[in-house]
């Protein structure tokens, strides 16, 4: 009888842990003192911009219109980064392709984001059997094949559009943050000002989404920044292999599909280098961003 | 112990009925059925009708489905429309060629990952450290189809080292010796790209995982004994970090099975992965149906063995 | 009819386990448990840690749930779903000042949460109410902007009562409110509480471990062993005529801080626990459970077996 109460008295003790004042700000300073990190900031700012930029004054139709007269040109100073097999220039293409491979990346973490948020603020808060069984789901989709089946949907979906590919792919890929956000939720539940906000008459909802959430945000910030990385390379990925973008749309993987020939992969690096190295680069930028934030939000690592 | 297990397998079964309706419903969406493959489109359309008839493809889709898991149960998983062939017998090769992939990937992981995590978390914060740690950034941002394309541009058309495509010579003889080096040579080149995207993540947790042991009270005690340098890493952090590693093998197959995928279909591998892509460019469907439904079987067995593992080595898991 | 009026209640916690994670036993935390408050009076729930005060607080704000048992305030079950209006009347006090704010509102966010759940005013004029409760607790009121981690643990504690006398309760459970301040602090905190409860005509809950300060604090004491009640009286009947063992013990343990007295108080401890060791079997039945309450006065009861009051 006496271990039990001490147990249950001592898992309350454990949860009353302190909290830290306002994380953004702590974020931001970490970002700004990691150099690395705040180089990686400003590529994607300048890039984005340059990239939305000169796509206003560039036509997709233009660019994806097949010139059979200019096939595999080198590049040139017409051509700066050379042609693809349709006579298509490869620069356009790359400016064209960043531009939809950011948005559907953006897109797609925001949609996953959305559902991850709510799903595991939910399972999280409420606990005990509705936690249990939303965890299940969760389980279920985290152990499918996930590639293959977004592969297939995209293969069998009747009426194929961006939108369509963005939800397919949202539809597996909200597990990670679900998960995520559901442990932290389990936690905050516990401390005394969740529990204060029932005694104030609030209800689960409102705690939820008002008292709950914001402390999540640091965790939010961070997974979802990595999320875009890791979401910008899956899209890249499956454009490759042809079941993403379709090619009156490039994106970053529609040029890196081109060297599946492999002429093109031996001989004409212009067409899928370049490409290679915006996605690595992009990538790269985006997870030096996401690792500071991590860095910040846990005290021990915080280099400032 | 054993009740863990029971209650795992409790979870583990719904997930693969789950999963047969998931494929199940997926090859009912797909366009076409077992028939648009075997029968000529000169028939009679009538004569068709019968026979979807017979073979109760006009039935209400439950029965469709029992009709469907009872055959998979008994090995017959639908023909395919572009070999002509059952889809058991075009699958059989094609498993073993991914299986020796996936395992030589998994053994070239962690031999990669032991020894730079090992390093990376004892000497943490030095150069070699930084180094390895750069590693890992860069692997974590490198997607593996690049990757693996640009080490078969360099190492395959380039430099000719590796071959570029298949999963062996042809004409080489089965089981002679011949054989078995080309067997091993065309496996290493996508073997050792997959691992090497693969492995940071193994490096990374196994890397923070020793310097939190490091920290822990008994380390401290065992030093404080007088315990030597070296044999505190053997005798008391590595066993403690490295066994949880050794289990999550299981769980990697998830991540495999997407990275076979993308590198079969590169370096034109003959497995599952390429048997997966080819078919659902050539929109031969039962093939696909049946490639997602063993690999959905695959990372179901792989969890639940690393979960029984974990559960082995680590006792606070079975309380969940 | 009683202000509040605790009946026979229970809150007990499963504990699950085996195959199918089904519930094979449970944690009395609290067995069988009846008290009546009264209106404008401090009660003081006494006992270590573990021994179910906090649970009993809890149970009566709504937190935690009612294993069997009734609670009526006012003559109104609270379990009742119809009586749901009656909860604001009932507020609490949490022990930790830290983890009871949240740390991502500002002070203003925080007192209003109440007033916005139950009242509509307007933005000016729930600013206004703020600013009077923030006064009223002794803080300024230019620091609702401020957030809880800008404050000490004593300031916190006063935003914490601030938002509970919001919505002028009648009844407020305060759970060791003073457990995590420093000492120094705690007695401002304490004399604090007494002078609104005077103001605004408050009955206290006071949940304590602390002899002393409910000694300070208290019109009447229950004292509480792993989930049921030893002794329950008027403050002069727990310190001057105590009668269980458990009690006796407990007061014999408030320090003194006179040092002519310290011999003395060291043999009477001494003495205590000798009498505690040898009569713990007459005071507690086979499972260490203290037995039910008997009255020996109109306003004294104890728990004693029934041998012991022939």
């Amino acid at each position: 009888m006496d271990s039990k109460h001490a147990y249950v008295e001592e898992t309350q003790e454990q949860m009353r842990s302190v909290k830290s004042p306002s994380g953004i700000s702590i974020m931001w300073r970490e970002l700004v003192r990691d150099k690395v990190a705040l180089f990686s900031l400003i590529f994607l700012i300048l890039i984005t911009t340059f990239v939305y930029g000169i796509s206003l004054f560039l036509s997709q139709e233009e660019i994806v219109t097949v010139d059979l007269f200019a096939i595999h040109e080198p590049p040139s100073s017409e051509y700066w980064l050379g042609t693809d097999y349709g006579g298509r220039d490869i620069f356009g293409q790359l400016i064209i392709g960043t531009r939809n491979s950011l948005s559907i990346g953006i897109l797609v973490t925001l949609m996953t984001g959305l559902i991850g948020i709510i799903y595991g603020l939910v399972s999280g808060y409420y606990g005990g059997t509705i936690d249990n069984m939303l965890m299940r789901i969760v389980d279920f989709f985290m152990i499918l094949p996930f590639l293959m089946v977004i592969i297939v949907f995209v293969a069998i979906v009747p009426k194929y559009t961006i939108l369509s590919f963005s939800l397919i792919m949202t539809a597996f890929l909200w597990m990670g943050i679900a998960r995520l956000i559901r442990s932290k939720a389990l936690q905050e539940r516990e401390l005394d000002y969740a529990q204060a906000s029932r005694t104030l008459g609030s209800s689960h909802l409102k705690i939820m989404f008002t008292q709950v959430l914001p402390n999540l945000s640091s965790l939010i910030i961070v997974t979802m920044t990595l999320n875009l990385a890791a979401n910008i390379g899956l899209e890249s990925g499956l454009s490759f292999l042809g079941f993403g973008f379709p090619e009156s749309t490039p994106s970053l993987g529609t040029l890196l599909g081109y060297a599946r020939n492999p002429q093109t992969l031996e001989f004409r690096w212009w067409v899928w280098v370049p490409a290679a190295v915006l996605i690595f680069i992009l990538m790269l930028s985006v997870r030096n961003v996401g690792e500071a934030l991590k860095r910040a939000t846990d005290a021990r690592q915080r280099r400032g | 112990m054993w009740k863990f297990i029971v209650r795992r397998l409790f979870i583990t079964a719904p997930q693969i009925v789950l999963l047969s309706v998931l494929v199940f419903l997926m090859a009912q969406m797909m366009p076409g059925d077992a028939l648009s493959g075997l029968i000529d489109p000169n028939i009679d359309p009538q004569a068709i009708e019968q026979q979807r008839e017979k073979l109760g493809l006009n039935n209400p889709w439950y029965v469709q489905y029992k009709d469907w898991v009872v055959s998979a149960l008994q090995g017959d998983l639908g023909q395919s429309f572009r070999f002509k062939m059952p889809v058991t017998d075009l699958v059989e090769q094609r498993l073993i060629n991914t299986f020796w992939l996936s395992l030589a990937t998994l053994i070239i992981t962690y031999l990669i990952a032991i020894p730079l995590g090992i390093t990376s978390g004892r000497f943490n914060d030095t150069l070699r450290d930084q180094i390895i740690t750069g590693y890992t950034y860069i692997g974590f941002a490198t997607p593996l189809f690049i990757f693996a394309l640009v080490m078969l541009w360099l190492f395959g058309f380039h430099f000719q080292w590796f071959p570029t495509s298949g999963s062996v010579a042809p004409g080489s003889e089965a089981g002679s010796l011949s054989y078995v080096i080309s067997k091993l040579h065309h496996l290493l080149l996508p073997a050792i790209s997959m691992a090497l995207i693969t492995t940071v993540n193994t490096v990374q947790y196994l890397r923070s995982e020793i310097i939190d042991t490091k920290q822990k009270d008994f380390i401290i005690t065992a030093r404080a004994k007088g315990a030597s340098e070296s044999r505190v890493y053997n005798r008391h952090i590595l066993r403690n970090s490295l066994l949880p590693i050794a289990a999550f093998f299981g769980y990697e197959i998830t991540g495999l099975i997407g990275g076979t995928v993308f590198v079969e279909f590169i370096y034109s591998y003959p497995g599952m992965g390429l048997l997966f892509m080819d078919s659902i460019l050539q929109r031969d469907y039962s093939v696909v149906t049946s490639v997602v439904l063993l690999f959905g079987i695959a990372s179901i067995l792989g969890a639940l063995l690393s979960d029984i593992i974990l559960s082995l080595i680590d006792p606070r898991i079975r309380i969940k | 009819m009683e202000f509040l009026e605790v009946k026979n209640l229970k809150v007990h916690f499963p504990i699950r386990g085996g195959l199918f994670n089904r519930k094979i036993d449970a944690v009395k935390a609290v067995d069988d448990v009846s008290f009546q408050m009264e209106e404008g009076k401090t009660y003081g729930l006494v006992g270590e840690s573990g021994s179910g005060k906090t649970t009993i607080g809890r149970a009566i704000v709504g937190l935690n749930k009612i294993t069997a048992g009734k609670i009526f305030f006012e003559g109104k079950d609270l379990a009742s779903a119809k009586n749901k209006s009656i909860r604001k009347d009932i507020q609490m006090i949490f022990q930790d000042p830290y983890s009871s704010l949240n740390p991502k509102k500002r002070v203003l966010d925080i007192v209003a949460e109440p007033i916005r759940n139950y009242e509509s005013l307007t933005r000016k004029e729930e600013k206004q109410k703020v600013q009077d409760l923030m006064e009223r607790v002794g803080l300024s009121a230019e620091a609702i902007l401020k957030y809880p981690h800008e404050f000490s643990g004593g300031q916190r504690q006063r935003i914490g009562v601030a938002r509970a006398i919001a919505l002028k309760p009648k009844l407020i459970i305060a759970d060791e409110p003073v457990s995590a301040l420093d000492v120094s602090v705690q007695a401002q905190v304490l004399n604090f509480m007494q002078d609104i409860q005077k103001d605004l005509n408050l009955t206290y809950l006071f949940i304590s471990h602390d002899l002393g300060i409910v000694k300070h604090m208290c019109d009447q004491i229950g004292i509480m062993y792993k989930g049921r009640y030893v002794e329950s009286g008027k403050k002069e009947d727990i310190f001057t005529n105590p009668q269980h063992i458990y009690t006796k013990r407990l007061i014999a343990a408030i320090p003194d801080i006179d040092p002519r007295n310290r011999d003395f108080q060291k043999n009477h401890r001494r003495d205590v626990q000798k009498m505690y060791d040898q009569s713990y079997h007459e005071y507690f039945d086979k499972e260490g459970l203290a037995y039910h309450l008997q009255h020996i006065s109109e306003s004294h009861q104890v728990a004693l077996p029934h041998r012991k009051v022939d």
